[in-house]
C-alpha cells in the first residue's frame, strides 16, 4: 500500500499465474495422491486390495478382521500361495466413514492394481463398498454384512462370508423356546437393540419368530449407536418385569445395558445378547455375573472342521490367543475367494474371470472354518448360528445338540 | 406406566439433570466473560473422563482422585485458552471466529484422543459399578448417586464463589458490564482469564463424575454439545441459576419422554425447547438478557 | 494533519490521485485484468481437461469429491460471505437435498433431474421458516442453532426409518443407465458440479453488484446501522438464506446422485458443515472465488493425509489445527491476502469499496493516527511523501461511515 509510484508488476503476475499453473497441473495429474510406484501387480503375485475401518467407531472390530485377513495371506504364503503364487494384502483404512469405504475400493481397483478384493466391516460399509466392486465387475465377498438389507439390493456379486445372515442368527433358540411345554415357556419378552441394520436384525429376527409364536412383546426399545446412558431402557424393561431379554447389541452398549439392568435388580429368566458375550473381555466388563446369558456365534475354535482345526493352530501361534468370531470370518472370506480362484484357475481384475469366480461361487459349495457354505442368489448363506451359553464361568456351545458341550440352562441363575 | 416406573425415571432424570447443571454452568460462564460459545467444552468434558479412566488404569486408585489433578490442570488450561488464543481474536468478529475456534479445539482434542487411546468404547469397571440403593422402591445407583452429588457440590461451590467473594463479585461484575467493571478497577482481562479456567473446570468434575458411570470414546462429545447449547439458550446465556433450572428440567424432560417415545426421539426434546425458545422468548426463560444481541 | 473524518463525503475521491498517476493505473489495471483473465482461461482450461488428464477413474472420482465441495462452499458463501452469519450446520441442508433428490426418485417416480431441483426447492421451502426462526438471533444464537438443526435431523432420519430407511441407508438410482460405466459417470459428474459452481459463482457475483448485495454487505458490517439505513434487513437476510438452502441442497443431491448411498449419520455430519465453514473462510470469504480456492486446497489436503496418513486419526487433528490457524492469522483468507499483495505493487492506492470491516478500518484509521504523529514513521516509507498520506487517507476514509463512537 505504501511502495512507491513506479513498480513493474508484470514479471511478478505471470510469475504467480505460472506458478499457479504448475500448481493446478500437478493437481490435475493427481501428484501427491498415488499409490506406491510400481504398486501394479507383476505375473507372480496376486494383489489384493481391502479396506477397514481402522480408525473410528468400528475400528475395534477392524482391526480383528486385519489380522484374520494377514493370518490367512501368511497361511496361503506358506502354503504355496494361490494358483503357485504368492498372494499381498494392501489395506487401507476408510476412517469408519462411507464416503471414504467407496472411495478406498476405487483407489485398490484403479491404482493399486487389485486382482481380488475382500470385503470391509459392518454393513454401513459394505453396501456402498459393494457398489463400487459390481460397477467394476469384481467378486465381492465380504465378512460383516449380515443385515438382511444387504443382500435385498441386487447386488450380484456378492456373498457374505459367514453361516447365516443377522435375521437367523438365534434360528436354534427359537426353536428351542417354541418346542418347550406352552406352561415352562417364557410368556413375555423385552428387546432393547441398537439402531444399526446388524444389531437389530439379530433381536428382530428372534422376536417376529417369538411374537408369531405367542410371546408377547413388552418392551421393544431402540437405541442410537452413540447411547451410553442405559438407565432409561433398563428401568423400562425392569419395570415390566419381562421374562425374557434380549439384546440386539454390539459390544459396548450390551455390557452399559446390562449393568443397567443388575443394578435395577432385574433377574429374567432368560438374557440373550449378540455379540457382546463372545468377546473374552466380556465377563470382567460386567463384574463376572455372567453365568446364563446367550449369544450366538457364527464360529467357535473348538469346530471339528478341518480347516477350523489348522486354522486354530496357525492363529494361536502367531497371536498367542485362540481367533473370535471377527478374525474366523476374515479368514472364512479368504477361503471363499481362494475357492473361486482354484475353482476357476485364474486371478485378475478382468470381467471375464471375476465373473467366472462369481459363477463358481453360485454353483459350489466351500469347505471353511465355519463349515461347509452355499449361498442363495442374493449371496446369502444357507447354513445357522449356533447358540452359546455362559455355564460356570465359560462361554459354551449349548445348541446344536449334537454339538453341545453343556446343557442350555433354563431359567438362568441370578446375575 | 406405573408409578414405580414413573418415580424411576424421575430420579433418572434428575440424576442426569445435574451432571447438564453443572456443565451448562461452565458453558455460561464463557459466554458471560468474553461472548463465546465454546463447542469444545464438551470435548474437555471427554478429555477429563478420559484422564480418569486412565488414571484409573495406571494407579488401580479410585478414578475420583484424578480430581486433585485434572481441576488445576482443567482450570490453567482454560486460562491459558482465554488469555492466548480467545482474547487474541477481532473483537468485531469475536463471536463467530470464537465458535470456530473452540470448534478446531474440539476437533483437534477428538483427534488427539483418538490417536493416543484409539478409538476403542472404555468404560471404567469399579468394584460398586453394580450396585444400587432403593429408595421408596426406586433404584440408584451408587455410581450415578456418586457422580450426582459431585456435580451438585461443584454448583454449590461456584454458586457460593461467585457470591460471596471479592473475586466472585468482579466476574459478576464483568459479566454485566465489563466497561463499569473496568472503569471500577477490575482488571476484566485477567477476570475473563479467570472465568474460562472456572468454566474448563467444571468439565473436569463433569467429566470424571461422567467416567464413573459410563463408556467413553472420542467421538462422544458431539452427544453432549446439543443438549448443552439448547440448555443455556432456553436458560438465557449468560445467566447460570437459568442454566441449572432449565437443566434439570430438560434433563427430566428427556427421562420421561424416553417411556412413550423412545430414546432418540426423546433426544429431540432438548432442540424443540430451543426452538421454541428463539420464537417465542429469544432471551430465554430464567434470566438473561443477552441471547439476541449476541 | 487532516483527520479521518475530513474526507468522509465521497465514494469517489479519486481526486486525491495525482492527474499522471490515471494512465499509470489505468496500465496497471489492463496488466492486472488481463493477468486475471489469463488466469481464468487457464484454470478454466484445466478444468475442463481435467477428466481427459486423469490418471486413472480414482483420481478422477477425487475430483468430483473436490468439485462437489466446491459446491458445497459456493452455496454456503450466499449466506456466510454476503452477511456474515456463519451457520456451522449448512449439512442440514445438503443433507435434506440429497434425501429429498432420492426420495422424489425411489417414492415419486420422478426424473433424477426433476427430483433434484424439486428437492432443491423443497429445501428452500422447508428453510424459510427455519430462515425465520434461527436469523431473528445473531452471532452466537445463530450458530447454535445451526448445529441443532443438524443434529435434530440426524435423529429424525434415524428414526423415521420407514421414509428415510433410518440406519439402513438409502440407495439412490444412477441417474445414467446402465452402460453408463463407472469412470464414465464421474466424468459427466464432474462437468456437472462444475457447471452447478458456474452457475452459482455467476449469481454470487450478480448479487455482489447489485443494491441487494449492497444491503446485505451493510448487515455484514453493521446490522443496526444497516437497519436504520433503511436496508429491510430481515427480508434481506431471509432471501440470501433460502438461496443458500436452495444451492446447498442441490449441491447435496448431485452427491447423492454420484454417490448412490445415503446414511443419515454421513450426511448429517458436523464435519460437513465445517468443511464448508473452512474453505470459504481459508479461501476468502468476501471473494467470488475464495470458496472454490478453499475447496481445492481443503479437499486436496484431506487426500494428502488420507494416503499419507491414513490409518490414524492425524486427519481430525490436522483439520483442527488448519482451522485455528486460519482463524487466527488468516480470518480473511488466501484470496485478500493475495489481493493485499497485488496492491502493494499498485502504482497508487485503489478508490473502489474496500472489502474490509468497519472494526478493521477503524484500527487502520487509529494506527494511521498514531503513526502520522510521527514523521516518518514506520508506516510511511521514507521518499513517499505527504502524497502517500494523503492516498492512505483515501484508502482509510471510504467507505463513509461516521466516526469515533
Amino acid at each position: 500500500m505504501r511502495l512507491g509510484p513506479t513498480r513493474r508488476p508484470t514479471p511478478r503476475r505471470t510469475g504467480v499465474a505460472a506458478t499457479a499453473c504448475v500448481a493446478l497441473a500437478s493437481v490435475v495429474a493427481g501428484c501427491g495422491l498415488g499409490g506406491g510406484a510400481g504398486s501394479e501387480g507383476g505375473d507372480d503375485e496376486i494383489v489384493i486390495g481391502i479396506s477397514l475401518p481402522l480408525t473410528g467407531d468400528f475400528s475395534e472390530p477392524g482391526k480383528g478382521v486385519q489380522r484374520g485377513y494377514e493370518a490367512w495371506a501368511d497361511y496361503t504364503n506358506e502354503n504355496g500361495g494361490l494358483l503357485g503364487k504368492q498372494v499381498r494384502l494392501v489395506i487401507l483404512d476408510d476412517q469408519s466413514n462411507a464416503d471414504r469405504v467407496a472411495s478406498d475400493y476405487e483407489r485398490l481397483i484403479n491404482q493399486e492394481g487389485a486382482d481380488l478384493i475382500f470385503g470391509p466391516f459392518s454393513t454401513r460399509l459394505v453396501v456402498p463398498a459393494a457398489q463400487v466392486a459390481q460397477d467394476y465387475g469384481f467378486l465381492f465377498v465380504e465378512p460383516a454384512g449380515a443385515a438382511d438389507e444387504v443382500f435385498e439390493q441386487g447386488f450380484d456379486n456378492l456373498f457374505y462370508a459367514a453361516p447365516a445372515v443377522a435375521d437367523d442368527h438365534y434360528n436354534l433358540l427359537a426353536e428351542h423356546i417354541l418346542a418347550m411345554p406352552e406352561d415352562q415357556r417364557p410368556k413375555t419378552a423385552a428387546y432393547a437393540t441398537m439402531d444399526d441394520p446388524f444389531a437389530q436384525g439379530t433381536a428382530y429376527g428372534l422376536r417376529d419368530k417369538l411374537a408369531a409364536a405367542g410371546v408377547e412383546t413388552v418392551v421393544d426399545e431402540v437405541y442410537p449407536p452413540n447411547t451410553t446412558d442405559f438407565s432409561n431402557i433398563a428401568a423400562q424393561i425392569a419395570d415390566s418385569d419381562a421374562d425374557m431379554v434380549v439384546g440386539g447389541t454390539q459390544y459396548q452398549d450390551a455390557v452399559n445395558l446390562i449393568v443397567s439392568l443388575q443394578q435395577l435388580g432385574y433377574q429374567p429368566d432368560l438374557a440373550a445378547f449378540s455379540t457382546a458375550p463372545t468377546n473374552p473381555e466380556f465377563p470382567a466388563a460386567i463384574g463376572d455375573k455372567v453365568d446364563g446369558i446367550v449369544s450366538p456365534t457364527g464360529y467357535t475354535p473348538e469346530a471339528a472342521f478341518p480347516e477350523n482345526q489348522e486354522f486354530v493352530e496357525f492363529f494361536t501361534e502367531k497371536h498367542g490367543h485362540a481367533p473370535s468370531e471377527d478374525e474366523a470370518n476374515a479368514w472364512t472370506t479368504g477361503e471363499v475367494v481362494a475357492a473361486a480362484v482354484e475353482g476357476a484357475d485364474c486371478a485378475d481384475p478382468s470381467p471375464e474371470c471375476q465373473q467366472s469366480l462369481i459363477d463358481h461361487l453360485r454353483e459350489n459349495e466351500v469347505d471353511t472354518v465355519v463349515g461347509p457354505l452355499t449361498w442363495d442368489a442374493q449371496g446369502r448363506p444357507q447354513s445357522a448360528h449356533l447358540i452359546q451359553q455362559y455355564v460356570d464361568g465359560e462361554i459354551r456351545i449349548v445348541m446344536p445338540t449334537e454339538q453341545a458341550e453343556a446343557d442350555f440352562l433354563f431359567p438362568k441363575p441370578a446375575w | 406406566m406405573s408409578a414405580s416406573l414413573l418415580l424411576q425415571t424421575l430420579v433418572l432424570g434428575v440424576l442426569l439433570g445435574g451432571l447438564y447443571a453443572l456443565l451448562a454452568a461452565g458453558l455460561t460462564l464463557y459466554f458471560g466473560v468474553m461472548r463465546v460459545v465454546m463447542i469444545a467444552h464438551s470435548a474437555f468434558l471427554i478429555l477429563a473422563a478420559y484422564l480418569a479412566w486412565f488414571f484409573h488404569r495406571e494407579t488401580g486408585l479410585d478414578p475420583l482422585l484424578s480430581l486433585v489433578v485434572t481441576v488445576p490442570l482443567f482450570f490453567v488450561v482454560g486460562y491459558l485458552l482465554q488469555r492466548g488464543l480467545i482474547s487474541r481474536l477481532r473483537p468485531a468478529t469475536l463471536t463467530m471466529m470464537s465458535v470456530l475456534l473452540t470448534f478446531a479445539i474440539a476437533l483437534t482434542i477428538e483427534g488427539l484422543l483418538g490417536f493416543f487411546f484409539t478409538g476403542t468404547q472404555r468404560r471404567i469397571n469399579l468394584g460398586y459399578s453394580g450396585s444400587s440403593v432403593e429408595v421408596f422402591g426406586a433404584h440408584i445407583a451408587v455410581v450415578k448417586l456418586i457422580a450426582f452429588a459431585l456435580a451438585a457440590a461443584a454448583l454449590v461451590a461456584l454458586f457460593a464463589l461467585l457470591k460471596l467473594t471479592r473475586f466472585g463479585q468482579a466476574l459478576r461484575a464483568t459479566i454485566q458490564h465489563p466497561e463499569a467493571a473496568r472503569l471500577l478497577g477490575v482488571n476484566t482481562d485477567r477476570i475473563a482469564g479467570f472465568g474460562f479456567g472456572l468454566g474448563l473446570a467444571t468439565a473436569a468434575i463433569g467429566g470424571t463424575a461422567l467416567a464413573l458411570d459410563s463408556t467413553i470414546y472420542p467421538s462422544l462429545h458431539w452427544h453432549w454439545i446439543g443438549p448443552l447449547m439448547a440448555i443455556i439458550v432456553v436458560g438465557g446465556l449468560g445467566s447460570i441459576p437459568g442454566a441449572a433450572i432449565a437443566a434439570l428440567l430438560l434433563g427430566v424432560g428427556q427421562s420421561l419422554l424416553q417411556i412413550p417415545m423412545g430414546t432418540t426421539w426423546a433426544q429431540t426434546v432438548f432442540y424443540i425447547a430451543l426452538f421454541a425458545t428463539l420464537l417465542v422468548r429469544p432471551q430465554g426463560f430464567f434470566g438473561g438478557r443477552l441471547a439476541q444481541r449476541f | 494533519m487532516p483527520s479521518a473524518s475530513d474526507t468522509t463525503t465521497g465514494a469517489a475521491p479519486a481526486g486525491a490521485a495525482p492527474g499522471g498517476a490515471t494512465e499509470r493505473r489505468s496500465r496497471f489495471d489492463t496488466t492486472l485484468l488481463g493477468g486475471k483473465i489469463a488466469l481464468l482461461v487457464v484454470v478454466g482450461a484445466l478444468v475442463l481437461v481435467f477428466p481427459q488428464m486423469a490418471a486413472d477413474p480414482f483420481i478422477l472420482s477425487v475430483g468430483v469429491v473436490i468439485a462437489s465441495y466446491a459446491a458445497l462452499a459456493v452455496s454456503w458463501n450466499f449466506v456466510g460471505g454476503f452477511t456474515g452469519y456463519i451457520s456451522l450446520g449448512h449439512a442440514a441442508y445438503s443433507g435434506l437435498g440429497g434425501y429429498a433428490t432420492a426420495l422424489f426418485i425411489t417414492r415419486a417416480d420422478l426424473n433424477p433431474w426433476v427430483a433434484l431441483i424439486g428437492g432443491g426447492l423443497l429445501v428452500a421451502v422447508l428453510a424459510v421458516p427455519i430462515g425465520i426462526a434461527s436469523l431473528r438471533v445473531r452471532g452466537a444464537s445463530f450458530v447454535i442453532v445451526s448445529i441443532a438443526l443438524v443434529l435434530i435431523l440426524l435423529l429424525v432420519a434415524q428414526s423415521w426409518a420407514s421414509l428415510t430407511g433410518g440406519a439402513q441407508g438409502l440407495r439412490v438410482p444412477r441417474p445414467f443407465g446402465e452402460d453408463v460405466l463407472r469412470p464414465e459417470q464421474h466424468e459427466r459428474f464432474f462437468y456437472i458440479h462444475v457447471a452447478f459452481v458456474v452457475v452459482a459463482l455467476a449469481l454470487w457475483w450478480a448479487i455482489d453488484r447489485s443494491r441487494f448485495g449492497m444491503g446485505l454487505k451493510a448487515i455484514r458490517e453493521d446490522e443496526d446501522k444497516a437497519q436504520a439505513l433503511g436496508v429491510p434487513t430481515g427480508g434481506y437476510k431471509l432471501t440470501v438464506f433460502v438461496i443458500s438452502a436452495f444451492f446447498t441442497a442441490v449441491a447435496g443431491g448431485l452427491y447423492a446422485l454420484w454417490f448412490g448411498y445415503l446414511d443419515p449419520i454421513f450426511q448429517f455430519s458436523i464435519l460437513i458443515g465445517s468443511y464448508m465453514v473452512l474453505m470459504s473462510l481459508l479461501g476468502g470469504l468476501r471473494s467470488l472465488m475464495g470458496p472454490v480456492l478453499g475447496a481445492v486446497v481443503v479437499g486436496y489436503s484431506l487426500e494428502f493425509f488420507k494416503v499419507h496418513y491414513g490409518d490414524s486419526q492425524f486427519h481430525l487433528v490436522a483439520l483442527g489445527l488448519l482451522l485455528a490457524l486460519v482463524v487466527l492469522f488468516m480470518p480473511d483468507g488466501i484470496l485478500p491476502a493475495v489481493g493485499a499483495l497485488v496492491d502493494r505493487l499498485r502504482p497508487e492506492k485503489r478508490t473502489s469499496i474496500r472489502e474490509m470491516t468497519a472494526e478493521d478500518l477503524l484500527e487502520h484509521n487509529r494506527r494511521l493516527d498514531g503513526g502520522t504523529g510521527t514523521p516518518e514513521g514506520t508506516a510511511t516509507p521514507a521518499g513517499s511523501g505527504p502524497g502517500a498520506t494523503d492516498a492512505e487517507r483515501d484508502l482509510a476514509t471510504v467507505p463513509p461511515r461516521e466516526e469515533q463512537r
